[in-house]
């Protein structure tokens, strides 16, 4: 690996230090990778661009392989100030700790840090910030090859059965029944909310938007519930489920 | 080879402060040791009465002495009682006190909203803010400008949007002495938009 590379990224997580350095966690076509920008938090230089959900282009450098990259200079392509509203900066954060955890073990691919940004644009400019980051949480879900198997399209029925699906098997991903769901960890979405989950996940992002979920608390609750089997505890999701008790 | 227990006892504890990694605590640790006892115990006193003689002021939550009623600034009379500073951290009190430009009361947040890091309004003091607005005109929201700052304020505003209280946000801009070349597209942008007459 070259000492110094250069690579367009989006800031996913930014922790600031007391000794004014910032370790970021930074999303690129190449992967995840984390990386310090010595005295950071300090306004006025290049290095202040390093802001959460920042779209930058940064020279990094690196002795060896195993080290942490330090930042030495950072170049701003795009900040969404649209992110900082109370209705859309927990969805922000939603997103970005997803993307963060679906890439802990694993390289996604090039295409998972387009679908982040274009999901982050979506939050910061829609009028329903949450109907966004509901069908990009799926969408980066499917892109990690971990999405719901759904049958019967737009109106699903049961992974055994051909009765209608009212309950979400989180432990395999099926969509289930009341006789074939009864796991300890699934949740009951009902018939409309099979629906609506079938669709969120199998259609077109922008048709999924279009027709968002219409029993929004058990959506979040839904992806919750499979985020938490197959991805880890999110804490921005839990937020914002315990927001809607 | 081994290094003794309380050696590796003491490198474990000082690794875990912010910003100290192993190598540095493996330095602090040895430079330690070969201090005279008493100031070793001298700094392990310090540190023991920093932690039982410190509290949190129960009306702005900045630091003060255990016992106090309050911290200095709430028991300061001159204070202008109907101004009042929002910050994230205590070190922005001592920031804007150094300034000497500011002569109302403060409230410290401890932190600003970070859903992904589990900081919601819960978690900072929020609650208590909303109850201490009577006899305040105005609230100066001073915390970061930082996205993580941007959106505590812009939620902040929002909670006080009811309470009648006359919200306004620091002013953004160029450091003083600053030249416009090395700026940043974002502050720069900011002062463009934020600019007054003159």
């Amino acid at each position: 690996m070259p000492r110094y590379s250069v690579s367009d990224a989006l800031v996913l997580r930014r922790t600031p230090l007391p000794n004014g350095d910032v370790v970021v966690t930074l999303l690129s076509e190449h992967g995840k990778w984390r990386a310090v920008a010595r005295k950071g938090r300090l306004p006025g230089g290049n290095l202040a661009r390093l802001s959460l959900f920042h779209d930058v282009t940064v020279q990094a450098y690196r002795r060896r392989e195993d080290d942490l990259a330090v930042l030495t200079q950072v170049r701003l392509n795009g900040a969404l100030g649209g992110l900082t509203r109370p209705e859309a900066y927990p969805y922000a954060h939603l997103l970005a700790e997803l993307a963060d955890a679906l890439t802990v073990d694993t390289h996604v691919g090039e295409r998972l840090v387009a679908v982040v940004a274009s999901g982050l644009r979506g939050v910061a400019r829609h009028g329903d910030p949450e109907a966004v980051a509901l069908a990009y949480a799926w969408h980066l879900i499917a892109l990690a090859g971990l999405a719901p198997h759904v049958h019967g399209g737009p109106t699903p029925h049961c992974a055994r059965c051909a009765a209608p699906a009212t309950i979400l098997a989180t432990a395999d991903g099926t969509l289930r029944c009341v006789e074939h769901g009864d796991g300890p960890r699934d949740v009951w979405l009902g018939s409309e909310g099979a629906a609506d989950l079938a669709r969120t996940v199998g259609a077109p992002l922008r048709e999924a938007i279009a027709a968002p979920a219409r029993e929004r608390e058990r959506a979040l609750r839904a992806l919750q519930a499979y985020a938490r089997e197959h991805v880890g505890e999110l804490r921005a999701l839990r937020s914002l489920v315990e927001r809607n008790p | 080879m081994r290094y003794p227990t309380p050696l590796l006892t003491l490198i474990r504890e000082l690794s875990r402060l912010p910003g100290i990694g192993p190598k540095s605590a493996q330095r602090l640790a040895f430079h330690l040791f070969n201090q005279p006892t008493e100031e070793v115990l001298s700094l392990a006193r310090a540190l023991e009465e920093a932690k039982t003689g410190l509290a949190r002021c129960p009306r702005c939550a900045h630091v003060m002495a255990t016992g106090e009623r309050a911290c200095d600034v709430c028991l300061d009379p001159d204070r202008d009682g109907g101004l009042l500073c929002v910050v994230e951290q205590p070190a922005d009190v001592l920031a804007i006190e150094r300034s000497g430009e500011y002569t109302g009361r403060y409230h410290v947040l401890h932190g600003a909203l970070s859903p992904m890091h589990g900081l919601g309004p819960e978690q900072l003091t929020i609650t208590s803010l909303l109850e201490r607005l009577e006899g305040v005109r105005e609230v100066v929201l001073a915390t970061s400008t930082t996205v993580e700052g941007e959106a505590t304020a812009l939620y902040l505003a929002q909670r006080l949007e009811s309470s009648g209280v006359s919200v306004t946000r620091i002013a953004y801009g160029l450091p003083v002495g600053g030249d416009l070349e090395y700026a940043d597209e974002v502050t720069l942008g900011r002062a463009m938009t934020h600019r007054r007459p003159v």
